[in-house]
Formats: C-alpha cells, structure tokens, sequence
C-alpha cells in the first residue's frame, strides 16, 4: 500500500516538475511509466574545490549535505525531496493498521480511549488507557500472569508495524525459545501509547512485558519502530523504569537484529527482577 | 485585584491571577490538556480584558507559585531592582504594553524598566499584545552577549550550526558542520546533541569542534548539549567547552524533572568560569520551551507562556552567551498546529527580550504537528523582522538526530538575504577572509562544504 | 559500566632491531541506551615503548629464540605485567626477518606466550598499513586533502603506503633498508642481502662481499635506491619497470602523492646530521646512516612536501600494538567456552536473493579444496553483501548454510560466520534452531576471501576482540 502512494506521490510530482521544465529526453513519460528513485532526488556542487572529497563528506552522514542551492534557495529537487518525505511521514501518523495483516500474526485488536486520530494526539493520557471492552476482551482471552507479554501498537505510525511487524516478531519468538522463555497471548492496541504497557500490567500481571508500537514518524523513515520493555509493569511506572530499543526499521536498526536481541534483555529483566536504568546490560 | 467582569451581559468569575492569566491565553493545546484555558473565545477576551486592567503591583503581590515553595519564584523575587519597581508598579499591563509599542520608549528605557519587572509581568504583557505588537516591541530591544566573540548587534542576525549526526559519527558531525560554515551558518555557536551522554564522547566532540574553530581560526565559540552533569565530567577530564548548555523549567520541580536544581547550575558556573575555555564574559546556553513543565507533570496548573517566561527570570541569573527556545519540537498535544507554534514562537522572543535575554528561536515542528516548513519560513521571517538573534541552522531543516524539521542554512541565508541582516560582525569578516560572503552575500564559493577539506 | 579499558602488547621482531610496547585501548559504547549495544576503541594511550635491541640472531638465518623469549620475560616484568593482564595485541616480524629459517615458528610461539589474544602477523602490506598508522601519517591525512605516502624504511625493507583523507589507497614494499648491505668502517663489504642482488645487478653495480667500497661508491648506491624508489612514487617510473626492487605491491600504478612521511629506523637516522666519513656511515656496520641521508637529499628534488612523522622507529610497534585488534559487533551469537580462536581461513559469499544457495556451494568447494586438516572447523564463513535481511531471508540463508556445511563436512562440529552488516545476533539464533552445530556468529567486520581470522574471548557479554590478517600478496 505504501508504495502505491510513493508512486502516485512521484508521478504527480513528476508531472509537475515536466510541465515547468520540459526537457529534450521527455521520452514519453506516459508509455514508459514514471519511476523515481533516490538518484533522481540527487542533486550536486557544480564546481568543489574538492572533487575527491564530495563522496566522503555526504557517505559519513544521513543529513541532506552537499545539496547547493541557487540564490540562497535550495534546488527544486533538493525541495520536493524534502516535502516528498514530509508526506510520507503525515500519512503514517494517520494512516491505519489492516485487520488482514495483524490475522497473519493471529493477533487480535483492542483499542485504547482515543476516540479519533485528533484526539490522540492532543490527549496522550486517553492512549494510555484501554477501553472498558478492551479491558474485558484481554481478560477473557489473554492467558493471566505469563512470563512474557507481547503487545503490539499502532503508536504514531501505522505503518511502522506493517514494514516491521514481520520481520522483528518471529525474531522475537526464536530469542523467547532460546531463552527458554514462556509467552502469553500477543494482542494488537489500536491507539496505544508507551504506558498503555501500566494498564495492561495492571489487568495481566506479567512479569516482563514487551511493547511493539509505531514512533514518531521521522523524513529518514516513516516506518520505524521501537521495542519497549519493562518489569512488572503496573501503574505508577515512570520512563526511567522502561527499557527501550528504538529506531527499529529496515535502513536502521535491523529489525531481525532487534527481535533477536529482545529475548536477552527480558532475560537479564527476568534474572535482576528489574528494568530502567537499575538494569545491568 | 478585580476578578469579575461583565461583558455584553454576561458575567465572568475567576478564581485568582493563575487562572486570569491562564486563560487570557491565545488558544494553545497544551493549557487545554491542562485544563486551564478559557472555555471559549469570550471567556478569553474577558480575561484579557481584565488582565490589561491589573497593575504590576497586583501581579507582584498575588505570585502563582509563592517563593516559599519554589527556588525559581524566590530567584526571580528576589532579582527585582526595588526602586525602578516602585516608579512603575502603578502601571497597569496595558499601560506595560503601550509604553512598550511607544515610539518614545527607546531600548536603553527598556533596559532600565526591566530590571522593575516579574516573568509574570512580560507574560501578562505577552497575553495582551498581537502578534505584530510582539515583532515591534522585540525589534527594539538590542542584546549584545559575548562568549568569544559578540552576536546580538542591530541589523545581524546569527546561526547556530547544528551538525548532529544519529551516531555522533565525528566524521559525519564534520561533514555537516562544513556544510554549515559554507552557508555561512555558525556564528553564534557550533552546537552539537549528542546521542550518547557519556563524558568521554562529549569530549571527542568537543574537542574536534575546537580542533576545527582553531584550524580556520574561526570567530566562534563551540558546545556540546548534553546535560550539565555530563558536561561538567567532560570539561573536568580536560574537554575544551567554551559554553555550558542546559534545558531549563519554569518550576523547581520541571527542573528537578530536568536532574537540575539552582545548587547545581551553581556549581557549574563556578566550574565553567574556571574552567571554560573562552573569553567570557557570557558563558551559558540554555533552551527552553512551553509546555516542558507540563510534560513532567511540575506545572502548578499555571499556563504554558507564564511558565516559559519564568525560565528566562532563572536564565538571567547566570547571564547566557545565549538561550534559544525550541518552540515546536515537543508535540500537538501542547501546540497543536502551526498557528499556535507561530504564535509561541513570537510570544517566547519577545518575553526573553523583554526580561534581557539574548534569544534565538529554534523554530520548529514534527511530523505530528499540523504545520509544515512553509510554516516554519513564515515565523523565521516574522522572527527575523522581530530582531532574533539567532536560528537553528540544520542541514535541509532536516534533523536526522532529533528527528523533527527546524530552519536550513538556505533558510538563514534567506532571511539575511530578504531583511538585510549581516552575520555576526567578527564572523562577516572570517566569512569574507574564506571567500564565503562578499559585500553581504553569497560568493560562488559559498554552499561548497569541501573547501573545508 | 560505558567504558573498558583493556591493555594491549605490540612487539616487532625486525630485520636489524626489536622492539615492545604496551597501550591501554579503551572500548567504550558508542551507541544510545536507546539503541542495539555498539562499541569501539575510542581511545589509544601508548603507555610504555621498550629500548630499541638488536634482534638476537644465531646465525645469519636463524633467530635465537631463547634469547628473544628471555628478553620479552624482563620487558613484561618491568612494565608489571602478567599474561593474564593482556586482553589483545600482535606480535609482528618484519621485513627480512620474516623470512629467516625458524620465523614462522617464532612467531606463534611468542603469540601464544605474550598474552590471552595476542596473534601474529605478517606481510609487507599489513606492515606498510600500521607503520603508516603508528608514524601518525594517517592521522595527519584526514586534515589535509593531499594523498601521502607514508615511508617506513627499516633493515630489510622500505614498506609504502599511501593514506588520503584517513583511507589506505594503496601499499608497495621495496627491496631498500639500512640492512641490505653491511659494511665495516673501512668500507669493506661484509655481507649483502640477496634480495638486494638482483637490483644491483640490474644497475651494474659490482657489490661482493670482501669488496671495499669507497664512500663515493656508497653515496652511488644508496642514492640509485632512493632515487629509484622515489621515481615510483612520483610517477616517474612505472612499478613494471622497476620488478628487481619491487618486493610487493597492491597496484600497478600508484595514485598521485603530494606529501611524504619517512618513518622506521632509517627514518629516525634521517633526523641525524648526515655521516662525512665512512666511519660514520658505518656506525652500526650497515648502510642505514648514509641511506637516510640520502633519501633526504632525493626527497627534495621531487615536488613531495615533506611532513615530520609523529613517531619513527617505533612507528610500527605502536601500529601492531594499537591498531591490529577490531571489535565486533556487540549483539552476536557465541559459545565463550569455543573462544578464543586463532589463524581461521576464510571462504566468502555475498548475500543474494538470486544464487545465494549455488555461491554458498561453490566456496564450500574452495574451501574444501584450500583448507585441509582441521575437520573440526575447517574454516570461517565470511558474508557480505547489503542486501536488507528479512525473516523470511535468514531462514532460508540459514538453512543453505547448515545443509551444505553438513553435507560437505560432516565431522564439522563447530560453525563460526562472520557477517559485515548487523545481523549476527538474529542469524546465529537461526543457525542454532535450525542446525545440530555449535555455533560462533559475529559480524560487523569486514573480510575477503582468503583472509585469517582470529576471534578472542568475551571482553563483555557479546563483544569478542578480532584481528583480520590479511596475507594477499605475500
């Protein structure tokens, strides 16, 4: 689905920039078909001081670098580059999770008191707690006290969990096994923030649990995912008690990586009895 | 202190100057998730009304949060100078406020008036002025600070480089800074977040700032933003740190949220003053922002613009090089869309002008914000006008650090370029000697991060 | 804990003298709490460099070990150190030496005797590589836009190499040292090195041992090196036609140098004030003395800026000390019980979608071919590639891997990968669900095929110290 956007997105672009600039090799555009990839987003210094050095300045960062300018105005691809990946980050904060993925994942859905997407995101704290019927779903079909909970979110990226989801859970399960650890019934929290993790500590009493949920969309990704893990999570949790891996996508931290190392960190949370900053990693 | 007022037949009851001023506030989401705006946009006008009819001496004397319970209202208290107080504490805000618009009232009036004045007083002033009354008040206020060299001037307008990387890769901090130096962006500080707030790195980034400051002999000052304790350890084990950086709260317990407290800013001003490497004689950098004391639950249910205000009453004491706040990074549920980012983003600079502070603004937003970057021109033009003294500069505005937009090298350039403005003084100069700038403007070179190499 | 400080030993064994030094590297994380565990060394203290001895030889080709052994035991005592106390290190034998009768045996007796993972290596472009890196000509390059060539001269051999902007372009290793030819104070001609015969004879010099040799004829000598020397470096003559002094190369042109270092034991003689009579040449009995003098005298007819090196003599020990031990990545798989493991081949592949199974075949077969003897692990699987790493994608790389490693060995026991990108941590898991053997996973370290691989024991849970010997063109 995202990249049916990104390419309806490229091609209107596209057909912008070619009414204001047409140029002599528009081989019709329409027959062949419009793809744009990140080598047309480049743009480049015309005349560096330093041919040899241009490569090694823009491979050593992520930050858009050597971009020039004209006037004091950056490139028009430069620009719509930067819009393009605006977008993209405006439609996974309202974008939502497809039921048919999480089935794949056998994960059903409960949602959280968020009402609408604006409401969310004035009022964390309604994010922070599940629904009465949510409340009553997870206790009739989540196995009570299990060693580990697996909860997935939608978070602020909906697609964070349809890029990640495949790859980080099945990683997951294989550390759970090696570890020899024990889990629960993994659900789906639509509309959740970070410390929904209190309220369903609250219900399920697990003793370690584990949030998948959406970040904050980023213009480096849209798509990435953090791991939130905590022991004993019930209310009056504060951030410091939380452990976090973060940046979860697949030009970031590898989420195959990620899952795997989930599994060592619950240990070590399971062998202490604690997690936050009074964790020894 | 009137707390009733009648308008168009209806009558209007608060509780006490907290909610008065709280609710004499420009719509922002963050006093709704408080619960302490106005109702609706009479109630607003109603305690705006009211609020421009209170004198200094009633918001002196009924404190939102009393000095015995807060180190941030004691230091504030105790800062007023009390005779230029007494030949003002008759003025009512709204005659605050038009003295401030005066064409008679010149900046060297407003630097004795301040030292009269409460953050609660620039707030409510704040509350009760426009957004244009904010750019014409501001823009009349000159706040010259040097840590190295001195930014501030009339007619300049300053850039920090912000060359963060998602690794605090040295190399690609580097790559970045370059390119800011090309765009002739880093006069007012080359400021680095660091991702890992361990001494050791702060100081290998520390020091390769200085490596390069004294490689091109530039005219600037440099500083890692980390937390004070990190950088104290840093500068102990012999980092070079011209500045100390801070995020700073309007309460003692936003701050206690922060790991800070007066005792310890204290103490690293002792340290830094000792052991910082620059001229001085303004040796801080601190951010600041509405709706941090919120977010930690240390806000007293006093508004979000009051509160800001109060940071810069703390940041006075330790006479920052610089303070910045970073107007749209903390989310929608404290400003919603970009109006309201505007809005803050004028009500911060002129709060901090108004109170001493050589202000920036880190004008800024993230991707869950209803605002984009035209927005964010439209308030660093407006800003520029208002006589900011400096900006955030970030490659292509995009932070892939911090993970939200703030203002690029092109954009700083712009507004330069667009309202006349000059880089820092020493800076031009540099800028010149480089072949970067020519009579104010970019050269050919400029915009080519290799002649750094 | 965010830092580690672990000491490491470096000791040269050259042609003509030995040294020994010992670092403090400390490793410190260098990723948020926010993020997967990564670390790095992020700083190299030198914190002792031993007086410069003579390598102790029996005869002209055999090295006295017992005499070594005992002079390494009183370095060791005087620093205070036991072996226990060494967490990694190299030992080294350079230029000619390491082509002396019993080197090779040597030099893995005194690896495993100076520490729990100290390695040895070899090899005129891992030579050149940290002699380049301990003269500071590295460090230099990454502030200037110039190529520069950094010049280690010792008995044996001038090993090159050339660093722009911190990166090593290339390595070439001559036939020219202060050792080649040794010489009394009267000027007669004690002994010439062999690899020295074939230039000499290209030149038309007459050089045998009983001659005596004015110090004109000398001046001509060295100066013919250096200047032969130089003209590669400058372009002037191309390396094809200079085969006699050419001991190896990464190349066959070289790219354009602006700035030169001179570094090593004739380096240190160049800071000297030149020899005047044949006495003075023959100092240490060899041409060491009027060979750096000369090369200074050559140097300024090219348009090389000549830069100071930082260190010298020793420019080579403190690379082998500081400079030879990498880290992996900090989320791996490993059995610590396995560790450490030394001298492993490596066979390569590189991540596809498309022939992943078929190439993983074929470096079976090369391997299987290469590297026999070891049926417990006959080798090391290398993988590259950046190819993005799905669940699905590591299952079945998994499963190729383990089905093709029993099929061809089957009395296999241990199975060590050593992967470039993040991914160690998630596919050791795989291998260990999906294969009967023990496993060794790392990655984030970058390998060739053909290369050696040492893995050493745990400095933290999941972090092992690693050296990558790389023996491609000696």
């Amino acid at each position: 689905m995202k990249e049916k956007q990104i390419e309806l997105i490229v091609q209107k672009v596209m057909e912008q920039l070619q009414a204001k600039f047409p140029t002599e090799n528009r081989a019709d555009p329409i027959d062949k078909g419009l793809i744009f990839t990140e080598k047309d987003w480049e743009t480049s210094i015309p005349k560096p001081a330093f041919q040899e050095g241009v490569a090694d300045l823009i491979t050593s960062t992520p930050a858009r670098i050597g971009v020039w300018r004209t006037g004091t105005r950056p490139l028009t691809k430069t620009m719509l580059k930067l819009q393009f990946d605006h977008a993209a980050a405006i439609d996974a904060v309202g974008g939502e999770v497809l039921e048919n993925y999480l089935e794949e994942f056998a994960l059903f859905t409960v949602e959280t008191c968020y009402e609408n997407k604006e409401v969310y995101l004035k009022r964390p704290d309604k994010g922070r707690v599940l629904t009465d019927a949510a409340v009553q779903t997870i206790t009739e079909r989540c196995h009570n006290r299990p060693q580990v909970q697996i909860v997935v979110s939608d978070g602020l990226s909906a697609c964070a969990v349809e890029t990640n989801l495949k790859d980080v859970y099945p990683a997951l399960l294989d550390s759970l096994q090696l570890n020899n650890l024990t889990c629960g019934t993994p659900f789906f929290v639509k509309g959740g923030r970070v410390a929904c993790m209190d309220h369903i500590g609250e219900i399920l009493e697990p003793e370690v649990l584990v949030l998948l949920i959406g970040e904050r969309p980023g213009l480096v990704s849209a798509s990435s995912m953090s791991a939130y893990m905590c022991y004993r999570p019930r209310k009056g949790i504060v951030e410091s008690d939380r452990n976090v891996i973060s940046n979860i996508h697949p030009l970031g931290t590898p989420p195959v990586e990620a899952g795997a190392h989930i599994g060592t960190v619950l240990q070590k949370m399971l062998e202490q009895k604690a997690s936050g900053v009074k964790l020894e990693l | 202190m009137k707390s009733s007022i009648t308008l168009l037949h209806k009558t209007y009851q608060f509780r006490d100057l907290k909610e008065i001023l709280a609710k004499a506030n420009e719509e922002k989401s963050g006093d709704q998730l408080a619960g302490i705006a106005a109702n609706d946009a009479q109630e607003r006008l109603a305690a705006r009304h009211l609020l421009a009819d209170l004198t200094l001496s009633e918001i002196r004397n009924n404190p939102v949060l009393a000095p015995e319970e807060d180190e941030v209202s004691r230091l504030i208290e105790e800062s007023i100078n009390e005779k230029i107080y007494q030949s003002i504490a008759n003025w009512t805000v709204s005659e605050l406020r038009e003295t401030l618009l005066s064409d008679n009232t010149t900046n060297h009036e407003i630097s004795r008036i301040r030292r009269g004045l409460t953050s609660e007083m620039a707030a409510a002033a704040a509350k009760i002025m426009s957004n244009l009354d904010l750019i014409q008040a501001a823009s009349k206020i000159e706040i010259i600070t040097q840590c190295n060299y001195p930014i501030g001037h009339k007619g300049t307008l300053a850039g920090r480089a912000q060359p963060n990387h998602p690794t605090d890769s040295i190399q690609g901090i580097k790559a970045s800074l370059y390119e800011a130096l090309s765009y002739g962006i880093g006069d007012a500080v080359i400021g680095i977040n660091p991702v890992i707030d361990t001494a050791e790195s702060v100081k290998q980034i520390l020091q390769m700032t200085r490596d390069e400051i004294d490689r091109f002999q530039i005219p600037t000052q440099n500083c890692v933003l980390a937390h004070v304790t990190t950088q104290m350890r840093a500068i102990k084990n012999g980092a070079p740190s011209d500045l100390l950086f801070q995020s700073l709260a309007g309460t003692e317990a936003g701050n206690k949220a922060f790991g800070i407290s007066i005792d310890l800013l204290n103490e690293a001003n002792e340290l830094i003053q000792k052991e910082g490497t620059s001229h001085g004689p303004n040796l801080w950098y601190f951010e600041t922002g509405q709706g941090s004391e919120l977010s930690s639950d240390a806000h007293h249910c006093i508004d979000q613009v009051t509160l800001e205000s109060r940071c810069y009453g703390l940041a006075k004491k330790y006479k920052p090089f610089i303070v910045n706040t970073v107007v749209g990074f903390i989310g929608p549920e404290y400003l919603f869309n970009s109006k309201q980012v505007i809005r803050a983003g004028l009500e911060d600079h002129f709060m901090g002008k108004l109170q001493g502070i050589p202000m920036g603004v880190d004008v800024c937003y993230t991707n869950h914000m209803k605002a984009d970057q035209n927005d964010m021109e439209n308030l660093a033009i407006l800003l520029g006008s208002a006589g900011v003294n400096f900006l955030i500069g970030v490659p292509m505005a995009d932070d892939c650090m911090l993970n939200y937009q703030s203002t690029s090298f092109h954009d700083i350039a712009s507004v330069r370029s667009v309202l006349g403005l000059r880089p820092a003084p020493y800076f031009e100069k540099w800028l010149e000697k480089m072949g970067i700038i020519e009579d104010g403007r970019l050269t050919g070179r400029a915009g080519d991060p290799t002649i750094f190499m | 804990m965010s830092t580690v400080v672990i000491k490491s030993v470096g000791i040269d064994i050259g042609t003509s003298t030995s040294k020994f030094m010992m670092s403090e590297l400390t490793l410190g994380r260098v990723s948020s709490h926010f993020s997967l565990p990564q670390f790095d060394i992020i700083e190299r203290k030198v914190t002792y460099v031993s007086e410069i001895i003579a390598t102790p030889l029996k005869n002209e080709e055999e090295i006295d070990l017992p005499s070594l052994v005992s002079w390494l035991e009183k370095e060791y005592q005087q620093v205070g150190l036991t072996l226990s106390d060494i967490k990694s290190g190299a030992v080294i034998i350079t230029g000619e030496t390491a082509i002396k009768k019993n080197a090779d045996a040597l030099i893995h007796y005194l690896a495993e005797r100076s520490g729990d993972f100290v390695v040895a290596i070899a090899g005129a472009s891992l030579e050149a590589v940290l002699a380049g890196k301990g003269s500071g000509a590295a460090r230099h390059s990454q502030s200037s836009r110039a190529a520069i060539a950094n010049i280690d001269i010792g008995g044996g051999t001038a090993n090159v190499v050339v660093f722009q902007q911190g990166k090593v372009l290339e390595t070439i290793t001559f036939h020219v040292g202060g050792r080649l030819i040794e010489i009394n104070s009267l000027g007669e001609v004690l002994r010439v090195s062999p690899s020295l015969k074939p230039w000499l004879c290209f030149k038309k010099f007459r050089v045998e041992k009983g001659m005596r040799l004015s110090l004109t004829e000398l001046i001509e000598i060295t100066s013919g090196l250096c200047g032969d020397l130089l003209d590669v470096l400058a372009g002037e003559k191309t390396i094809s036609s200079l085969e006699n002094l050419v001991h190896s190369t990464s190349c066959q042109g070289l790219p354009r140098i602006q700035e030169v270092m001179v570094s090593g034991g004739v380096g240190r003689l160049a800071l000297e004030a030149p020899p005047a009579t044949l006495a003075d040449v023959a100092k240490f009995n060899d041409i060491g003395p009027l060979l750096a003098s000369e090369l200074m005298k050559a140097v300024k007819r090219y348009h090389f800026n000549v830069v100071e090196a930082a260190q010298t003599s020793s420019a080579t020990v403190i690379g082998a000390g500081t400079q030879t031990t990498k880290l992996s990545g900090a989320t791996i798989s490993i059995q610590p019980e396995l560790l450490p493991l030394r001298n492993i081949p490596v066979v390569k592949a590189a991540l596809s979608e498309m022939d992943f199974e078929q190439q993983m075949e074929q470096a079976f077969l090369k391997g299987k071919e290469w590297f026999v003897g070891n049926d417990r692990l006959p080798f090391a699987i290398g993988l590259g590639g950046t190819l993005y790493l799905s669940y699905l994608m590591l299952k079945e790389i998994a499963g190729s891997i383990g089905n093709l490693y029993a099929k061809y060995f089957p009395s296999a026991e241990v199975l060590a990968v050593v992967c470039e990108n993040d991914m160690a941590k998630a596919l050791g898991q795989a291998l260990r669900l999906q294969t009967k053997f023990q496993v060794i996973c790392i990655d984030q370290i970058g390998i060739e095929h053909g290369d050696y691989i040492d893995i050493g024991a745990p400095l933290k849970d999941e972090l092992v110290p690693v050296v990558v010997k790389t023996l491609a063109f000696s």
